[in-house]
């Protein structure tokens, strides 16, 4: 029984051993993590730009501040994420290195992860505006 | 055969984590690739059927807007088909991403792998061009702060 149990475990894990990084894979990963790097730093360099904006704006409130300061956290927490998978995707393609490839797709898998969630959120919240907006309409 | 073998001792191989690993950021992305082409698709419809009522909507509440009427439709309509197929064309490289790299690891097939892959550089490369046109527009705002 433990012997035709083992072939099932085996072949399982085989899946994965004969997909490879080679050298055209490794060059669109590397490209991939080079766009994703350049994206991420001029996200980060926006939020910065729209907090100065906020601040300087003679005409904005307090709230709006306030709500300019929560985007711009959960917008540079999404970001480094994705700033974390660029680096080490890069560097896991240029030294071969497994344990680094799979730190920056992980960081990759967060990033998708956390916008998932926060759609789902905003989703739930368009679902729970939409009767009531209906409802004020009628 | 030797240097067959040889090549594929040189490669990088996938290993179960980073397979694992992988498998899930592929479902993360399809969720986001779908919703995404809903999305866009509501957004069609709803500017459809209501573009005229959009559009005297935003005259009220930005008094700049007011000279787009006499634009004429069929501007706004062209601006909106372009922002709504650049980004189709985003959210089509993820979904692509996501099905063919699912596919290249199911099938254990190196060609859809490798197909994966190069919609995920696309789709970087397509958001990083949108990320640097943002972040122009933001300077631009900032100057005119000033």
């Amino acid at each position: 029984m433990e012997n035709q149990q083992t072939p099932n475990t085996s072949s399982s894990l085989d899946n994965f051993f004969n997909i490879a990084f080679d050298e055209s894979t490794r060059s669109q990963v590397r490209k991939a993590a080079q766009w994703a790097r350049i994206g991420a730093l001029c996200t980060f360099i926006s939020y910065g730009v729209s907090l100065i904006v906020t601040f300087f704006n003679s005409y904005a409130s307090i709230s709006s501040i306030i709500g300019a300061i929560i985007s711009v956290g959960i917008g540079v927490w999404i970001n480094y994420y994705l700033y974390h998978f660029a680096t080490s995707a890069a560097k896991g393609m240029d030294a071969m290195d497994s344990i680094k490839t799979n730190e920056g797709f992980n960081s990759l898998r967060v990033y998708f992860k956390i916008f998932g969630i926060i759609l789902i959120i905003a989703l739930c919240f368009v679902a729970l505006i939409i009767p009531f907006a209906l409802l004020r309409g009628i | 055969m030797e240097n067959n073998q040889q090549d594929s001792f040189l490669q990088m191989h996938l290993d179960y984590d980073g397979g694992n690993i992988l498998r899930e950021t592929v479902r993360w992305s399809r969720f986001l690739s779908i919703v995404g082409i809903i999305a866009l698709a509501l957004c069609l419809l709803v500017f459809a059927l209501a573009g005229s009522a959009i559009l005297a909507a935003f005259s009220r509440l930005a008094p700049g807007l007011e000279g787009m009427e006499n634009l004429g439709g069929a501007i706004i309509i062209v601006a909106v088909l372009i922002g709504v197929s650049i980004a189709g064309f985003i959210v089509y490289m993820l979904y692509r991403f996501s099905v063919l790299t699912r596919k290249g690891i199911e099938h254990q097939d190196q060609t859809l792998f490798a197909e994966g892959m190069k919609c995920l550089k696309i789709y970087f490369l397509a958001s990083g061009i949108l990320a640097v046109l943002s972040l122009l527009s933001n300077l631009l705002s900032l100057t005119k702060l000033f």
